[in-house]
């Protein structure tokens, strides 16, 4: 396949050419309540062309059919100099890297049948129901793939490599009478079938956790102390910050440059942020990015002041940085932007009962619906609460929605707590119809001195 | 191509099948910051088969056209190994003499519009919305598709379609205050002046009007939701009305066909025969005829929308909203939403913000866009979201846009306090709706 590929690069005319191919095999095996919805074997494959004349754009082709390969790299040829760019673009220099890298496949899913796969998620989906007569629905997923992946580009990259995919995903929904409640377990791993075994005791503890929120009260709306656990630390930082350090929001942008200048205070000094797309073994993890440059760990905030963003060769390029491995595409129906991979909050000091030990009344907002920032403002949703008074956990609350500005609320994280750990969620990030990407968060137990705390707002 | 794997499914599945094939072409054209920075080119084509044997359904996919038609059967008979048993018929062959509804879903002057064509309306969006310190990204893409679906039982059709989504964002930032105003137009045809004009007055309109900031109200206010703003009222009551949330008894409006749960001036349909729009068609991804199908009618719960499946399973019919992708199962899914009486396919769109409605409210909120709708307990109706766009109503009239602020409130019971529906009515995304004023939504502010 690369010796195709690299001949059909041979007959392209532009000044960069880049090739990518693709061919995944998936299973997904769907329970909701007692039923198995679905259990289907897929295979997709394709390719995507991107091709740059000097002084002109972007020309991108995809395609389902291989034999159109050659005609696509002459398509996407025609495309970018129909398009005229000035300044023109310029892509940040790259070593060519030329690899054959199998990710440990642990445990090939392609040689599980589809029967073992279904009993496996027959029992965890079973682990749920089995919790109380109150759990009156259920959705229980398994899904996992094996893409074999080529890339290519004029400048001599040539990557071959296997991306393993397991996700399991639960929600177990508790009812009575007019009350609906819901808990959710997540697993997702760049990993194969080993590692999808012995998940019961978390999709039983989300179906517990579904029954006990009924009898919860919503949380009283107002502004509290704060505390985060992983998981959700994990996703506002994610959602707050790392959108904004995406280069592709900024570097054409003047008013958004200045707004993220490097060297500008954002937290105290306790707050240390980055994306490591090398970490071992999670679902943001790839040795390479799109544009064939190596992953690393990448710091974007150190001791509370901006350090560092996340690049593709275009966007480093603009602005004089060193490229940073993110340039990622969902698959070869999409071009490569930036994006994220294992992004976290770094590790404090001190244990989770240091962080509450002062706090009188306050919010310990656990796990994650979901979140999504707009702009500088955030609304992320906590799966669950805990209150907090006079230094220890206290009863159970629902609905906790927290609210805020990027800003502020940055500032206002005072207390991490060191014991740091990656989530290990499935799901993924959208962006620019690019839903959903691979990847994953982690950080320690975070407290924020002051965030707005959405519930039942006083009428 | 799916004649021939019918053809061998028929042979070794004892219950029939019935299949997609479905080919798209994409044009696109992204201006990024102002600047034209790329132009796209897409070919896709994929097949999906579902089969019946020992009454349980199994289904496969496949993008890759070497694939052999058995091998995509036996992978299709694997999954039934394991499928639920259903009581699945295909729907047969038309009578002669009763046609596919008249539809139009091929225009010819969207299908033949060169690249120079797409690249000509993205530079005119951009210079009508040009400002000092503001930002501008387009993006329009142009779409054709050729689609054909058939049975065993001698169901069979095939149609083309086009259509053309043109979307503007404009993005100002002073210091650290982030405004993004966006729109966006989807048209079955090449849109016209007017499709492009609206959508410059929609964005500037809503941008002039953005750019005095002012402190956001407080309490239990009249607050009018924009067509595009009332995703987070929609959103609970298009989940509670799909077929299959009643199957599962998740729906709130699962057994209340026939009893009245909105106010009396609240209709709702599915309609995928309306002129013009890209999701119309004249059959669905299984065969079943297009039909417009009435779910809520003067506050009233008519019905649910069925695919193949949940219609087997609820013992009624299909309404036609069989959707289906290139992997996977169908799933019941919405064409068109139609919100109150409709009306025409919009022209100039009214650019008075408001539909109207303002001009009674002493104090309150106009709410464009929410933060992290669709997140949560959705179906509940309960929904707590910080604004991305909203303004301060004062007096009638729009004082300026308000930050900090956060909308909270029942979808089922909001419903129920329906000060007026606006005469605004227009296209957001593939739902037709007007703005609606709603009296007591929570604010608060912090």
């Amino acid at each position: 396949m690369i010796d195709r590929l690299a001949a059909a690069l041979k007959r392209s005319r532009a000044d960069y050419t880049e090739i990518r191919v693709e061919r995944t095999w998936s299973t997904a095996v769907t329970y909701r309540g007692r039923r198995l919805e679905s259990a289907t074997a897929s295979e997709d494959q394709g390719g995507f062309v991107r091709v740059l004349h000097a002084g002109r754009g972007w020309g991108v082709a995809s395609f389902t059919s291989l034999d159109q390969l050659e005609s696509m790299v002459a398509r996407a040829g025609e495309l970018s100099r129909a398009v005229s760019v000035d300044p023109p673009i310029r892509l940040a220099d790259v070593a060519p890297q030329r690899a054959e890298a199998a990710l440990d496949l642990d445990g090939d899913v392609r040689g599980v049948a589809l029967a073992d796969k279904k009993r496996l998620i027959e029992a965890y989906n079973g682990a749920m129901l089995g919790v109380s007569d109150r759990i009156v629905d259920t959705l229980a997923i398994y899904r996992d793939e094996v893409s074999e992946y080529w890339y290519v580009n004029a400048q001599g990259a040539a990557l071959h490599e296997l991306r393993p995919e397991v996700t399991l995903s639960g929600t177990a929904v508790a009812r009575r009478d007019g009350t609906i409640e819901k808990g959710l377990e997540s697993v997702g791993l760049r990993r194969g079938w080993k590692s999808a075994q012995d998940h019961e005791s978390g999709f039983r503890a989300a179906a517990e956790r579904a029954v006990a929120l009924l009898d919860a009260p919503m949380v009283r709306g107002g502004t509290y102390p704060v505390i985060l656990d992983p998981e959700l630390a994990g996703v506002f930082i994610h959602e707050a910050f790392g959108h904004l350090s995406e280069a592709d929001f900024v570097y054409e942008n003047p008013q958004a440059r200045e707004m993220m200048t490097l060297g500008r205070r954002f937290g105290k000094p306790v707050l240390n942020v980055g994306d490591n797309g090398a970490a071992l073994g999670l679902r943001g993890t790839l040795p390479f990015d799109d544009e064939g440059t190596p992953t690393q760990d990448t710091a974007l905030i150190r001791e509370g002041i901006l350090v560092g963003r996340l690049h593709s060769r275009e966007t480093a390029a603009t602005m004089g940085e060193r490229p940073s491995g993110n340039a990622r595409a969902l698959s070869f129906r999409h071009p490569p932007i930036v994006r994220m991979t294992n992004t976290y909050i770094g590790n404090g000091k001190g244990t989770f009962d240091d962080l509450i030990r002062d706090v009188t009344l306050g919010v310990y907002a656990c796990g994650a619906f979901g979140g999504q920032t707009m702009l500088e403002n955030f609304s992320f949703t906590a799966a669950y609460g805990r209150m907090i008074r006079d230094g220890h956990v206290a009863e159970l609350v629902k609905d906790v929605v927290l609210a805020g500005n990027l800003f502020q609320t940055l500032d206002r994280i005072d207390h991490i707590a060191g014991d740091f750990r990656w989530n290990q969620m499935g799901g993924g990030c959208g962006k620019a119809g690019q839903s959903p990407l691979p990847v994953t968060e982690g950080a320690p137990h975070v407290r924020i001195e002051e965030a707005l705390v959405g519930g039942d707002v006083p009428a | 191509m799916i004649e021939r794997l019918l053809e061998v499914a028929r042979r070794r599945a004892d219950g029939g099948a019935d299949a997609l094939w479905r080919r798209v072409e994409r044009t696109s054209v992204a201006f990024e910051w102002g600047r034209l920075k790329a132009a796209g080119a897409t070919e896709e084509a994929g097949a999906n088969l579902r089969v019946r044997h020992r009454g349980r359904v199994g289904v496969a996919g496949t993008t890759a056209a070497d694939v052999p038609p058995d091998d995509l059967v036996t992978r299709a008979l694997a999954s039934a190994e394991l499928g639920e048993e259903i009581d699945l018929g295909f729907p047969a062959s038309r009578p002669p003499g009763s046609p596919l509804p008249s539809i139009s879903t091929f225009f010819d002057r969207a299908a033949g519009a060169s690249l120079d064509a797409l690249i000509a309306m993205g530079r005119s969006l951009l210079e009508r919305l040009e400002r000092e310190g503001c930002q501008v990204n387009v993006a329009i893409d142009r779409e054709t598709a050729q689609v054909r679906v058939a049975n065993t039982s001698g169901g069979a059709a095939e149609y083309a379609s086009s259509g053309v989504a043109v979307s503007v964002d404009v993005w100002r930032i002073a210091g650290d205050d982030v405004l993004a105003v966006g729109d966006s137009a989807e048209t079955a045809d090449f849109p016209g002046d007017d499709v492009l004009a609206a959508l410059v007055a929609s964005v500037n309109t809503r941008l002039d009007r953005a750019l005095r900031i002012v402190a956001p109200p407080e309490g239990a206010l009249p607050v009018v939701f924009t067509p595009s703003g009332l995703s987070p009222l929609m959103l609970p009551v298009t989940q509670a009305l799909s077929g299959k949330a009643v199957l599962q008894g998740i729906s709130p409006l699962g057994g209340k066909v026939g009893e009245r749960a909105f106010d009396a001036r609240f209709s709702l349909a599915d309609d995928p025969l309306r002129a013009g729009r890209p999701s119309s068609r004249p059959i669905d991804d299984e065969c079943v005829t297009s039909r417009r199908t009435a779910l809520v009618e003067r506050g009233i719960v008519r019905g649910f929308i069925y695919d193949l499946e949940t219609a087997a399973r609820a013992r009624t019919q299909s309404t036609g909203n069989g959707e289906r992708g290139i992997f996977g199962k169908p799933v019941p899914g919405y064409t068109n939403l139609v919100l109150g009486v409709g009306g025409p396919v919009p022209g100039g769109a009214a650019s008075a913000l408001g539909g109207g409605l303002l001009k009674d409210i002493r104090d309150g909120l106009l709410v464009d866009e929410l933060i992290g709708v669709g997140q949560g307990n959705v179906i509940g109706g309960a929904f707590s979201h910080p604004v991305a766009l909203a303004y301060r109503v004062e007096r009638g009239e729009i004082t300026g846009r308000v930050k900090d602020a956060a909308v909270a409130g029942n979808a089922y019971e909001l419903w129920n306090r329906v000060g007026a529906f606006g005469n605004d009515a227009r296209w957001a995304g593939s739902r037709w709706a007007s703005s609606v004023l709603l009296e007591g939504v929570s604010v608060a502010r912090r």
